[in-house]
């Protein structure tokens, strides 16, 4: 098939984009997944869309292509952009114009009838449309909100839904397109308005979760309808896609490492477990709402004040305990406050005036290990009821002294 | 749900060609602009021919419009429901504006749906009044460029007064803090929580003065291909500018620049990897890392 700009499935540029951003390590050949010739159009539509952005550069030997952005200096998700790909036929795009050309304000009310015969005056007949190709745009329409249909007596009409004016908003839809859950939304919103400078840059700022919007969109839908879902994903435990059927209770972000988890519970395994978004390739609202629900959520709530990442439990028993120390100079209260700060759960308390200590019960202590080694340089004792965990985190401190070179390490002999 | 003809580029951009061909009798060039300004690098070798020649046929032979309005769609319901869920956002108070019209809409979200787990807990106050006016007239003077006067307490604790142009905000999910980017003095930019009051100056002549230089710094680090730590590192640090390469040995290698001012941060960063991570250069960030394990060793770990 002829190479084209615009596609019909997300999914298949969602993985390549991902791939491009996060790593841009892999060279045409090791796309192994899809042809070569879905590589070279993947690629191509890639530097059409997002051209300031690709880079193409020879690695061990490879040609690679990367997505390169400095998200503190773009002050819009170049992402975004796969989002508006979207393929159609010469027929769509005609009718979409036509209609809201008829119905141009929300006062004017067609039958189906009359829509036809004046879009086919408004034409001059260079493309004609049957009732049933309208009726089903219109239905179309209606469900995505922008055309609504009232019975008159036996007949049905069509007109349009009354406009929002958004043009006071612009600001705030500038900052929260790129700062709230599905942003891309808030991006549609900015396309609509005139040109204005953005006044609004961000720092820490993950643009990878474009990519996962959709699915992000549609597990709120479903969290708000109390619905069962069913979604394919694939682990990291698998090499093939899992389908699973699940209540979703709620979404976690993280502000710190860019990823986005799913806390659902899974009734065959009466498991509350977590799925990262970027895993999940497609997620289906089930007709059945889940009882429960606010029940389930309730023991969420409970739950959390053991949770340090995703990982939870139903029962906040079966928690660990983390205990430690660390010792700060007298001109260093800011490393309490950090301590204050950065903790989720937990709490702090002064032993001395050299001393404090950090005491939680949490469902998995391996989650707050990158955290506790952020204190590496002041950590004088570690307390966890999970020995194996407390032991790995020594062992890596002695580790980070031979591969730089303290303790007679000569620094260079990484693993 | 997202995905639809409905937000693409196509469509907003062929909206945009009909109103130029409203505005004048519009030449094929400046079209042609238009599509070039609004669509991707291609788009031009398919949105103008297939207008030229009828197959959407929405322009007259003359390039004149066909429709008798200027294309306009109203808002879709997921955008609706989008801007309802942001109306409950407590940041929204910032901007002083309803979102109108929008009574029989659920919103597609609510506080309650997620959690974002990591954020600091010393945020920036979004629902003070007080903080509300000064971004406000921060934001205005940014539109109108003109300067302000400003009182804040720094970050020694020491109240400060100084005149500056805001330029624009920075603002920071992790930290849930915005900062405000000046010129017109020596800062570049400051906590716009630690303001205590902020007017417009009247400044009878220009002044002369630019904020410090922020120096750019390079950053090597090489990471261990277990425990996934090479997807964990790249997703970690995607939010800076980089390069990622792979050795021919198979050795995963991340390039990053950074400003000086972050460097704290990112050594804790680092270190948050332990030794899955390692700096390779340059060597003052490398001393950084050895200063902080040193002190860890007096500190005979137990």
């Amino acid at each position: 098939m002829a190479y084209k700009e615009l596609i019909k499935d997300f999914n298949r540029i969602r993985s390549y984009m991902r791939e491009f951003y996060v790593y841009g390590l892999k060279s045409r050949e090791e796309y192994t997944e899809k042809s070569a010739r879905s590589y070279d159009d993947e690629r191509r539509r890639m530097e059409s869309w997002l051209g300031d952005y690709m880079r193409f550069e020879q690695n061990a030997g490879r040609k690679t292509a990367a997505l390169s952005v400095d998200s503190r200096v773009t002050r819009r998700n170049p992402l975004y952009k796969a989002w508006k790909t979207k393929s159609f036929t010469d027929g769509d795009i005609t009718l979409h114009f036509a209609i809201f050309d008829v119905l141009c304000t929300p006062e004017i009310k067609k039958t189906l009838a009359e829509l036809v015969q004046e879009i086919d005056i408004l034409l001059v007949s260079r493309m004609t449309f049957d009732e049933s190709t309208l009726r089903k745009k219109l239905k179309e329409y209606a469900g995505e909100g922008i055309i609504r249909m009232e019975k008159d007596g036996r007949r049905t009409l069509y007109r349009r839904s009354p406009d929002v004016e958004i043009a006071p908003l612009a600001d705030a839809i500038d900052f929260f397109s790129e700062v709230a859950l599905c942003g891309v939304i808030g991006s549609f919103l900015q396309d609509r308005e005139p040109p204005h400078e953005n006044l609004f840059s961000f720092k820490h700022h993950y643009i990878t979760q474009a990519m996962d919007s959709d699915v992000m969109a549609t597990l709120f839908t479903a969290i708000r309808g109390h619905r069962y879902i069913t979604i394919e994903n694939l682990g990291k435990y698998f090499d093939t896609v899992q389908i699973i059927q699940l209540v979703p209770l709620r979404i976690y972000i993280s502000t710190q490492n860019g990823r986005q988890n799913l806390l659902a519970f899974h009734e065959k395994a009466n498991r509350l477990n977590s799925y990262r978004l970027d895993y999940i390739s497609s997620v289906r609202i089930e007709d059945e709402i889940c009882g429960k629900f606010e029940s389930l959520r309730k023991v969420l709530d409970r739950a959390e004040s053991h949770m340090w990442g995703v990982n939870s439990g139903w029962n906040v028993k079966h928690t660990e305990h983390v205990e430690f120390e660390i010792r700060i100079q007298k001109e260093e209260s800011f490393i309490v406050r950090r301590l204050e700060r950065e903790k989720r759960c937990g709490h702090v308390e002064k032993l001395d005036d050299s001393h404090y200590r950090y005491t939680a019960d949490v469902f998995d202590t391996r989650e707050m290990v990158p955290w506790i080694r952020t204190f590496i340089c002041r950590l004088t004792r570690l307390n966890f009821s999970n020995r194996t965990v407390e032991n790995e985190l020594k062992a890596d401190i002695q580790e980070m002294y031979r591969m730089y070179g303290i303790d007679g390490g000569d620094g260079h002999d990484f693993q | 749900m997202i995905f639809s003809e409905l937000y693409s580029v196509y469509y907003h951009t062929v909206a945009r060609v009909l109103e130029t061909a409203f505005d004048s009798p519009a030449s094929e060039k400046e079209l042609q602009n238009c599509i070039e300004r609004e669509a991707f690098s291609e788009s031009t070798l398919t949105i103008l021919p297939a207008l030229k020649s009828g197959k959407w046929p929405l322009l007259n032979p003359d390039l004149s419009p066909v429709l008798r309005h200027r294309p306009t769609m109203p808002l879709t319901l997921l955008e609706k429901q989008w801007l309802k869920a942001i109306a409950d956002d407590p940041h929204v108070k910032l901007f002083g504006v309803e979102i109108p019209e929008l009574d029989d809409v659920e919103p597609l979200f609510t506080r309650d749906d997620y959690r974002i787990y990591d954020q600091y807990a010393d945020g920036d106050p979004f629902e003070d009044a007080s903080y509300i006016q000064h971004f406000q007239l921060l934001l205005s003077a940014m539109k109108s460029g003109r300067p302000v006067q400003i009182t804040m307490v720094n970050r020694h604790g020491k109240r400060v007064s100084t005149r500056l142009f805001p330029k624009s905000f920075e603002y920071s999910s992790k930290d849930d803090k915005i900062r405000v980017i000046v010129d017109g003095c020596r800062l570049r930019c400051f906590n716009l929580g630690r303001v205590e009051h902020c007017e417009y100056y009247d400044a009878e002549a220009l002044w002369h003065e630019t904020p410090r230089e922020e120096h750019r710094k390079s950053l090597t680090l090489w990471i261990v291909d277990e425990r996934n730590t090479p997807e964990r590192a790249m997703l970690h640090f995607a939010h800076f500018k980089r390069r990622a390469e792979r050795t021919e040995d198979g050795k995963y290698i991340l390039s990053l620049e950074y400003d000086e001012s972050d460097e704290a941060e990112l050594v804790i960063r680092v270190l948050s990897f332990g030794p899955y991570v390692k700096v390779l250069e340059p060597q003052s960030f490398v001393n950084l890392i050895r200063a902080k394990l040193l002190a860890q060793k007096s500190c005979e770990l137990r």
